[in-house]
Formats: structure tokens, sequence, C-alpha cells
């Protein structure tokens, strides 16, 4: 397993390199747009020409190619066009509430996921499970913003349980740092309960036909003839296999953790990753974008080989596998 | 619901769907009139009068009222008053869906927004569907260098979170239709690529490919007879839920800002503009975000069926 | 009509529901007014930049001004003669004989937030940032009749004029005063690159005491303000909301106390709302479609004319404007002492411009319902603001206003920055933009034919000679009694030519919690005088 990890891991160098080198040929590929940011009606053709070779764009593709390879080794992802701060400064503000949002959201996907997936396996054909799997369904199928909408709607302007948006109130850092941790928690139902929500539907989907045919499997049927409790045959026998198709499911959502919330954020004001990069879009502002954006792909790359690992760790069979 | 079951609904809500949308204008009545100082805002089901006078406008209100030579048409700041003679047309209709704060027929829009919504998602996958093969095709037939290089790129691009790269490509170039249709296209065929240099690979190795090869016939031959109809299947049901996703992520970017300009608003687009009068035109929000799911519901369903008339088929 | 009493019902709940403890009936009788609170104010978009000569936001600008001190503060009482000003900074002022030299006395417990007194080398700092060629500042123009400005002690100016005019003051007034100790020792070449927010040193009334980049700003009392026991404030905290509907939503629910701009959609329940207050004025701005006169489409005045009388700008105010707001007339508001009172607005009338197209030889001759002439049809394409929903409402009842006369709008929105280049290098054919008017009547910078290939502002490039005589004339007299025949002439022509189709004359609504008092927001600036803004003191809020 070790040849199986050092392999992978390896193998990440090239692929970083080649989504880098593909985040450079879109933007480079694009209509003169990456200029246009930087124009401005009211320069003057010196002032063009500086700000042009302050940002390395009067240089031919190719040196800009190297250029850009080179920050990223170095870990310098550019400026921002519109705020003048390093692109890496920005994300590492970012990243935290998209990560604390993300971990919640993700939480309750699973936990929802695998009590409607069991609930509805234990009877299958059953009414709870005729009618969680039509509301899955819907669920599963409905825009995240119209359900954010809804939902802001309902809690937060009708009901004022909570927060309509942002992730702390004013003035909140001068508060008791558990009454400031209620506040963050409160601010972080809707937008956690909105990625949830639509998650835990396609979990119990996947889960449900997993759980099932596990149940349909040899040893199942011999549990049941050693006259085990059906309970007990759910929740020891059935749940554990089980569980596998959850880890790798687990892993694929890993980088989800990172991109899933830009819809969300940008509803709700959540200041991380998903707001900072629609607020970039608007504005045109092309370092940020780029680098969110292999920030995002490199965090897949890394999220896919953990979930790899992790796979090859809870399955003795792939282990032996070796592939 | 019953597998074999979920297949005839989701057809059903499928061509449900395309059919109004496409063909709505010819089919059902005219809608109201826009006359956005006295009908807008109206709940779905407001019975109207619509009125066009002589100048060209239309004046369009549920309270128009017939008071001797003058007409009183009303609205909810200010009222209207015409002459009789001045009227070339009078109608009796209704906002069977509501309608927006420039009083435009929620229902019209909706079928507009359809029409857009459905082409581009559909245009799109066609082009995934042709790149995709051809990418899929050529790395299981073009040995294993040209597999180990396309597969490599495949993954990287697959690397990138899709809804990332799609602001990225819809920032970058400008959003029109048909640059939305290339975007959404060239974003999605990574899958299909997968699935088709699969299947073509497994297809390859099976006995009645070599005994058909063995008895000597073509490759053009196996191609059509053997191949074709197995990978028909599986590429219906990609497509299928394919769409589903086209049709979400065309929606994300428009209610992004990202999507086409709003003259005429797709589905996501009216969510956005909806949210802005959540309060006082729930409708406007609520029935494209319905519009949306159904048409996605629709082809999730249709995606299953044939996933489940393919396992069928297989046992 | 059922859903919606349903929703209504909701709503009252909601109301109700909206402020638990609070005593809504009666507002306790005010005593003097008391220091403390904090006040959260809400803002579509971060600062731009912490620098105010680098900026050219409005909204960022009345936010530095809470920061940075003025020499004088102006007053809204333009609507019979130019506006007088408040002392601030200058203590006192007086002229010369001839009108040419102004001496001015600063306030000598003035100082700046570090304890370092103001001084007129602070001034003289100010003015030469204010006209350095390198930093090139936006509104540098207004500064070329001062031909010197002299520190004659530490709290005495003077400044020399190159000849008299009606707003030798106010030129000299615009803009704020800058920290010379602080800031004179970063070269001018250096400045658009440095991180202005390190370096922010104020005199006004707060200092900055925190910024959370595209999320929240907080001020605090500057205790070295030079009114003694002002502010009453400790803290002023701007929110950064970046959508209309989020600073509504935030204001209704009691996170934001303070919102500028309210959108009329949402009147009826702000005004349910009774913890919160509205403040109606008439802006100095006015909303306008800007025709491009160099397409040959749109380069006949009949023709523009037309299109204004095929627009119905009643509605547009009515749907999209709440009611609030007055119709356009021409290039000058019709709240100010130069507007030309004996013009109308051009009427609506779609039959007249159907005619009028029709005179110039445009008609539907292929039934698809689009004028045409030659095989060209009529369309246009409309910019608006991809940011600004209200600019994009106007574009979508215009368009169907067009349509209905036979003319194929085709509206665009794009974001800022695609729409200042093509205001630059003309290319557009109708755009919606508006302007904010300066209480200085200077209608050259919109009206004066463009030279071409230089940057300007008359983007529609309209060109009138004798409208350039004219303005040439005016810009000599010293007098603005004299100048008034002059301006009504003038503004008889633009009307006359429509370069543009003056929409609305816009009136703001702002919206606050009514705990804050002695809000006097006008037309200057939302903040006006907030140096005075006090919270009504209650029981304490967390």
């Amino acid at each position: 397993m070790r040849g199986l990890i050092a392999r992978r891991v390896l193998l990440l160098i090239p692929m970083i390199w080649l989504v880098a080198t593909l985040t450079f040929v879109v933007v480079a590929a694009a209509p003169g747009s990456y200029a246009d940011t930087v124009d401005h009606p009211g320069l003057t053709v010196e002032q063009r020409e500086a700000l042009r070779a302050r940002y390395g764009l009067d240089q031919p593709v190719y040196r800009q190619y190297l250029t850009w390879l080179g920050s990223i080794v170095t870990g310098d992802l550019g400026t921002s066009f519109v705020t003048r701060e390093p692109v890496g400064r920005l994300l590492a503000r970012a990243l935290p509430p998209t990560l604390l949002l993300g971990t919640a959201a993700l939480l309750l996907d699973f936990v929802l996921g695998i009590l409607i997936a069991v609930g509805a396996a234990h009877r299958p054909r059953g009414w709870f499970d005729r009618v969680s799997t039509v509301v899955g369904l819907v669920i599963a199928g409905l825009p995240s913003f119209w359900v954010a909408g809804l939902m802001i709607l309902i809690f937060a302007l009708l009901l004022g349980w909570f927060p309509a948006s942002h992730m702390h109130s004013v003035g909140a850092d001068d508060l008791h740092p558990l009454a400031s941790l209620g506040d963050l928690l409160r601010h972080l139902v809707l937008p956690a309960a909105c990625l949830g929500l639509v998650g835990a539907a396609g979990t119990a989907r996947y889960l449900r036909s997993t759980l099932l045919d596990i149940r349909g499997e040899r040893y199942i049927l011999a549990a049941r003839a050693r006259g085990l409790s059906e309970r007990r045959i759910l929740w020891i026998h059935t749940l554990r296999p089980a569980l596998l198709p959850v880890v790798t499911l687990l892993g694929l959502s890993l980088p989800f953790l990172v991109s899933g919330s830009v819809v969300i954020e940008s509803v709700f004001s959540w200041p991380g990753v998903g707001l900072a990069l629609i607020q970039a879009a608007h504005a045109r502002d092309i370092p940020v974008i780029m680098g969110i954006t292999l920030m995002g792909a490199v965090a897949v790359l890394i999220g896919s080989l953990l979930a790899d690992v992790l796979y090859a760790v809870v399955d003795p069979r792939a282990r032996e596998d070796g592939t | 619901m019953s597998r074999s079951r979920r297949l005839q609904v989701g057809v059903t809500g499928l061509c449900l769907l395309v059919v109004v949308c496409m063909l709505g204008p010819v089919i059902l009545p005219v809608p109201p009139g826009i006359d956005p100082a006295h009908s807008a805002l109206l709940p779905p089901g407001t019975a109207v009068t619509e009125v066009v006078i002589d100048d060209g406008r239309t004046l369009v209100s549920p309270s128009v009222r017939f008071e001797g030579d003058t007409v009183v048409v009303d609205g909810p700041r200010r009222s209207a008053t015409i002459n009789r003679s001045q009227i070339t047309a009078v109608r009796d209709t209704r906002f069977w869906l509501g309608s927006d704060r420039f009083g435009r027929d929620v229902l019209a829009q909706l079928m507009a927004g359809g029409r857009i919504s459905i082409s581009i998602a559909a245009l799109a996958a066609l082009i995934a569907l042709l790149v995709g093969t051809t990418v899929g095709l050529t790395a299981a037939t073009g040995g294993r260098l040209v597999d180990a290089v396309l597969m490599r790129l495949v993954d990287a691009l697959m690397a990138f979170p899709v809804l990332f790269l799609l602001i990225l490509l819809a920032t970058l170039f400008r959003p029109g239709p048909l640059i939305l249709v290339l975007v959404l296209g060239m974003t999605s065929w990574m899958g299909l690529a997968r699935l088709v240099r699969g299947q073509v690979l497994t297809l390859r190795g099976r006995t009645f490919v070599l005994a058909a090869r063995a008895a000597g016939s073509t490759p053009t031959r196996t191609w059509r007879t053997h191949f074709l109809p197995n990978l028909a299947g599986p590429l219906s049901q990609d497509t299928a839920l394919r769409l589903g996703d086209l049709v979400l992520a065309e929606a994300t970017l428009s209610f992004l800002g990202l999507g086409i300009p709003p003259s005429i608003p797709t589905w996501g687009a009216m969510v956005a503009q909806g949210h802005r009068v959540m309060i006082d035109g729930w409708w406007l929000a609520t029935l494209p975000g319905f519009a949306i799911a159904a048409l996605v519901v629709s082809l999730a369903l249709v995606g299953d069926g044939i996933q489940e008339r393919l396992l069928r088929g297989r046992s | 009509m059922k859903r919606s009493a349903w929703v209504l019902v909701l709503l009252l709940i909601v109301v109700s529901c909206g402020s638990p403890g609070e005593d809504q009936t009666v507002i306790a009788a005010d005593g003097p007014p008391a220091r403390g609170g904090t006040v959260v104010i809400g803002l579509l978009a971060d600062v731009q930049n912490w620098n105010p000569y680098l900026v050219e936001d409005l909204d960022t600008e009345h936010v530095l001004a809470l920061i940075y001190p003025s020499l004088a503060i102006e007053q809204t009482d333009y609507h019979r003669h130019p506006p007088s000003y408040e002392p601030s900074l200058a203590e006192s002022w007086s002229w010369s004989e001839d009108h040419l030299v102004l001496t001015i006395e600063l306030d000598p417990d003035a100082s700046w937030a570090d304890g370092v007194p103001i001084t007129s080398r602070d001034v003289v700092f100010t003015w030469q940032v204010q006209t350095s060629p390198e930093i090139d500042w936006l509104y540098g123009d207004g500064k070329e009749f001062i031909e010197s400005i002299e520190a004659v002690s530490d709290h005495t100016v003077r400044v020399t004029y190159t000849h008299n005019y009606p707003y030798q003051f106010m030129d000299l007034n615009d803009g704020l005063i800058i920290p010379a100790h602080a800031w004179a020792g970063i070269p001018f070449d250096r400045w658009s690159e440095t991180a202005w927010r390190d370096h922010v040193l104020g005199g006004g009334p707060f200092g900055l005491a925190g910024h959370t980049p595209q999320q929240e700003i907080t001020l605090e009392r500057n205790p070295h303000y030079h009114r003694p026991g002002l502010p009453y404030l400790d803290q002023v905290v701007f929110r950064i909301v970046p959508s209309e509907q989020g600073l509504i939503t935030q204001l209704l629910a009691g996170d934001l106390d303070f919102v500028r701009s309210v959108n009329p959609t949402n009147i009826d329940r702000v005004r349910a709302n009774t913890e919160l207050q509205l403040v109606i004025y008439d802006d100095r701005s006015y909303t306008h479609i800007c025709w491009n006169t160099e397409k040959p489409l749109l380069a006949d005045p009949q023709i523009r004319l037309a299109l204004t009388k095929a627009i119905d700008r009643d509605t547009l105010i009515d749907v999209v404007y709440g009611g609030f707001g007055r119709l356009g007339v021409g290039p000058v508001l019709s709240s100010f002492w130069a507007f030309n009172r004996d013009l109308a607005s051009v009427p609506f009338d779609p039959n007249a411009a159907r005619a009028a197209f029709n005179a110039a030889g445009w008609a539907d001759t292929d039934g698809d319902g689009v004028l045409d002439k030659g095989g060209v049809d009529f369309a246009i394409e409309l910019l608006a603001p991809a940011e600004n929903e209200l600019r994009q409402d106007l574009a979508i009842l215009i368009q169907e206003d067009l349509k209905r006369v036979g003319v194929k709008a085709e509206p665009r929105f794009v974001e800022w920055g695609t729409l200042m280049a093509a205001m630059q290098d003309g290319g557009f054919d109708a755009l919606i933009n508006g302007w904010e008017e300066p209480t200085q009547i200077d209608l050259s910078g919109l009206w004066m034919s463009a030279p071409p290939d230089e940057p300007t502002f008359n983007f529609g490039r309209y060109s009138n000679p004798e409208v350039d005589r004219l303005l040439s004339e005016v810009g000599e007299m010293t007098d603005f009694a004299d100048q008034t025949p002059l301006f009504n002439r003038i503004q008889e022509l633009i009307v006359a030519d429509q370069p543009y189709t003056f929409l609305v004359e816009n009136t703001r609504l702002t919206a606050h919690n009514s705990r804050i008092r002695n809000v006097e927001a006008n037309a200057a600036t939302p903040y006006f005088d907030v140096d005075e803004w006090y919270v009504r003191t209650g029981p304490a809020k967390e």
C-alpha cells in the first residue's frame, strides 16, 4: 500500500502542472479580456503602458506562462486588480469560513442521509421509503439558490429565527467568546441547512440502494436463518459494509468542502471562497479568479488522493489488489 | 414509485414541459398586454380587462370601469381615464401565473425562458456528446500513448470544480447564447469521454466481438451491429442526467448574473429577479424554481428508467 | 387575493415580532444629546481606496468625509443662488478688495488623530496633491484658477486667484484636507501602489479603527476632533452588503441602522416598520439615456425627440421609483438656481413620435413590427450597468415603450469596466447613466464639443457650435446673475437637440432607525453633519 500512496503522490505533481497550464491557457485564449480589466478610460497612454508592464501583460505569451508557473511554485498567486492585495492573502482569509460552512453542511448531509437511508431500507417499499424517495428526488432537482431564497424568506424574514446573511452580527467581537460562538452558530444554521439538505437527498438515495443490495447478499440471509433480530442485522451486519461506499462518498465530497458553496455564499453573503469568486467575477478581477480556480482544482486532486487512500485503508480487498 | 413507472413519468413530464414551452405561444391564448402602471405584481389567476387605445397603448387592469362615455382604468397608485371613442379593442383575459413588476405575463415568460434554457442545455449536451464520444473513442482505439495523454487531460479537466470553471469562462468570454452553449458544452464532456472509453474497451474484449471478427466482419460492420447498440444505452442514460446538470448549471450562471444578457430572462434569471420582491410577489421566484426542478427531476427519472432497463436487459 | 392577504397577515406578524421588548408607542421626550452609541450603516461596496485623491466613487468619498476634515462645509441652500458655507477647519476668512486674495484663519485647536496640530502646511500640501500631474486627481481641474496657496503663518493661509468668478471659494474648498506630516514622505509616483489603509490619518470626527475587506469598516470617535464635545457617537460601523435587497432585509431585521438608498419597491415595508424613519429629499442627480449622436440612426435631433416622446416617463417613475422623482427636463436640475423655469418637459406622445419617424422616412414596410428604411431596421442596443438593478428595470420598460412605436431597443447589461470603455470609445448606441450634478454650474464638461481622442464626459459626442460659444462666454463671467440669461438659452438649445433623454430627477429615500437623532441626510451627503448625530438613550443594547 505504501507503494500505492507514493505513486499517487508523485502523480500529483504533473497533474498540478497540467491544471495550472490549463488555467493559463484558458485565460490567455480569451479575447483581450485580461487587459480590459486593467484599462481605465481616464488613463493616459503612458499610464496604461506602465500598468501593463507591472502585470507583465506586455510580455510575449510564453514568458507570461513561465512567470505564472514560477510564481505558483513560490506560492505567489498574483495580485488582485481591485484591492491590490496578494491573492494568497485573500484566499487565506476566505478559506476558513468556507471550510466551516462546508464541514457543517457535510455533517448535516451525512447524518441526515444515513438516518433516512437506514429508515428507508428498514422497510423497503413501506410508506417512509416511498415518501422519502419522492421528496428526495424533488429536493435533488431544486436549484440551491431557490431553496436558499425560500429559507431566508421563511426563517429569517417571516419568522425571524435566524439572521438573513453574513457570518457575524456587528460587534460580535466584543462579546464573550461563548456568546460570540453562539452568534456564529446562529448565522451558520441557514446556509449549512441549504447545502446539507440537497446533499442529504443524494446521499440518502445512494446509501439506500447500497443497503438494499447488501441486504440481498447471502451472508445476510444466513444471519437471518441463524435467528438474529432484524435490528441487529441492520445495524451491525448491513451498515458496516455499507460504510465503505459512505467513506468513498465522503472522500469524493472532500473537494466539495471548498467549491460547493459558491451559490449559497453569494446568497448569504458568507465571506468565503465562493463569495470572493463571485465578487471577482463581477469586477473581472482575473488574478483572483485564476487563483481560486487553481486552488479549487488542486483541492480536488488532493481530495481524490485522500479518498483513494481512505478507501484502501478501509477495504482490505483493495489493499491486496495493489491497484 | 415502481421502477418501470419512473421512465413513464419522466418521459411524460419531459414531453409536457418541452411541448408547452416550444408550442405554448401557438396553442395557448395570447397573454394580456404589458401595462406596468396598472397591472404589475398581480397574483396568479387574476382576471383582467385589456383595453387597446388608438395611440397604440394597451391598458390592462383587474379593475376597469365603464362609466358612460369614459373608461377608468385603475392601478395601485393612479388611474387612467380615457374616452370611449379612443378604444379600438377590449378583451377579458387572465394572468394565469400572475404578472411581474413590469406587468409581463409570468406564464409567457416561463415559456420563453424555458425555450432558451432547454435549447441551451440541449445544444450544450450535443456538443458534450460529440466531443466526449470523439475523445473517448480516440483514447480507446488510438494506442496506449494516446490513451494515457487524453485520459490525463480528462482527469485534469475534471479536477476543476465545475462551477469555478464555468465562472472563469463566463467572465473571460463575453456572455452571449452561443458562447454560453460552448462554455457549458466544453465543461461537461469529460465524464462522457471516460464512459465511452470504458465501454469501448470492455466491449472490445467481449467474446461476441472477437467471434464476429474471427468470422470476418469488417470494422464498420462490427461497429454498427455490436458496438453502437451497446453504447446507446449507457450514452442515453448519461445524456439524460447530463441534461439535468446542464439545466441547473445554466440556471445557476443566470442567477449569478453571469449567464446570457437578461432581455429575455431564463429561469435562473427569473429566480434572481424574483428574489428582490419575495414578499410582494412570491410567485415570481417560486414558479421558475419549480419549473427548473420539474425539468431536472423529469430528466433524472428518464435517466433512472433507462438505467433500470439496461440492468434488466443485462441479466 | 387570498394569498396576498395571507402574506399580509404574515407580514403583520413579522412586524410585531420584530422588536421584542421595545416600546413602540411612546417616544420618550428627548433630553440633551447623550454621548455614546454605535450606528451601523449599510454600504453596497467596500471603500475603493483610503486616499481621497485616488478615489472615483461617490460612496467612498462620503465615507472618507467622516475621517478627513474640510476647510468649510457646503450648505444646501442652492435654490436661488450658489450655496453658502459653514466654517469647519477654516474658522474664518476674508477677501481682499479686488476679490483676488482670500485669507483664511484655521482653527488653532484642530489637530490630527495622532495629536499633531493641523496647520497651514497641511492645506498647502493638500493643494499640491490636488494639482499634481502624477496623481492626476479626478477633480483637479477645479483648481486651475488658483494661482497659489501660501502658509503665511501656522494658522493663516493666503489663497491667490487668477481672476474673479462666482465659485472661488467652492473651488478652494473642494477636496478633503490630508496630513502633510504623515503623507509628504511618500513620493507621488508611488501613490497608486501604496496600501493606504496603513496610512489613514484623519482630523475629522471619526478615525479608522478596523477594516475587514469586503465585510466591515469600523470608525471610532476621534478624540482630537476640533469641535468640542463632538461627535456624540462612539462608533460608526459600515457594513458591506453587496445587494440592495440584502440592505433592506438587514435594515428591517434591525442588523443595520442606516441605509442610504431605499429602493421604492420596499417603501411600504419600511413605512410599516415603526422603528424606522424615512428621509425623503431631492437628490442632486438625474438619470438619463445618453444617445450616441455619431451613430447614423441617432444623428438627427428630430429622431431623438421622437424617441423621447415615445417613452412614458411618468410610468417609469411610477413603476421603477415607486412614484418618487420628477420628470427630467434638461441639463440643469430644477432644484438649482440656474434652472430655466420657462422650459417644459418633453411630453409623452407616441402618436407624435410615430409621425416624426414617418416624416424621416421610417416605416414598417416588412410587417415585422420594426420600423425600417432602405432595408435597415431601426434597431439599437441600450446599455446599462450590470450592478444597477434600477437602471436595468428602466431599460426593460424603455424597451417596451420603444417597441410600441416600432423601435427595437435591445437592453444589454454590462459590468462597469466594459461600460466605461464603451463610453470612452463611442462603442454604444444608447446607454442609461446618471449624473450627480455639482453645485457649481459648469455645463462645459458634458455639453461642449469634445476634441477627438481625448478622454471626455461628453460620451455621445454632442456638438452644437452655438452652445459652445455660449458656454465659453458664460465661463468668462464673474457674476451669476449675468450668467442666467445665457444659461437659459443654453438649456433651450440642448433640450431642442435632445442629446439625452432626461428621464428622471432623482428623489432619494434614506431610511434609518429612529433611535438615531439629528439625521439630516441631504443631497450633499447622507451623512451630513454626522458629528451631530446621537443615539436616543434607552435600555442597553448588546
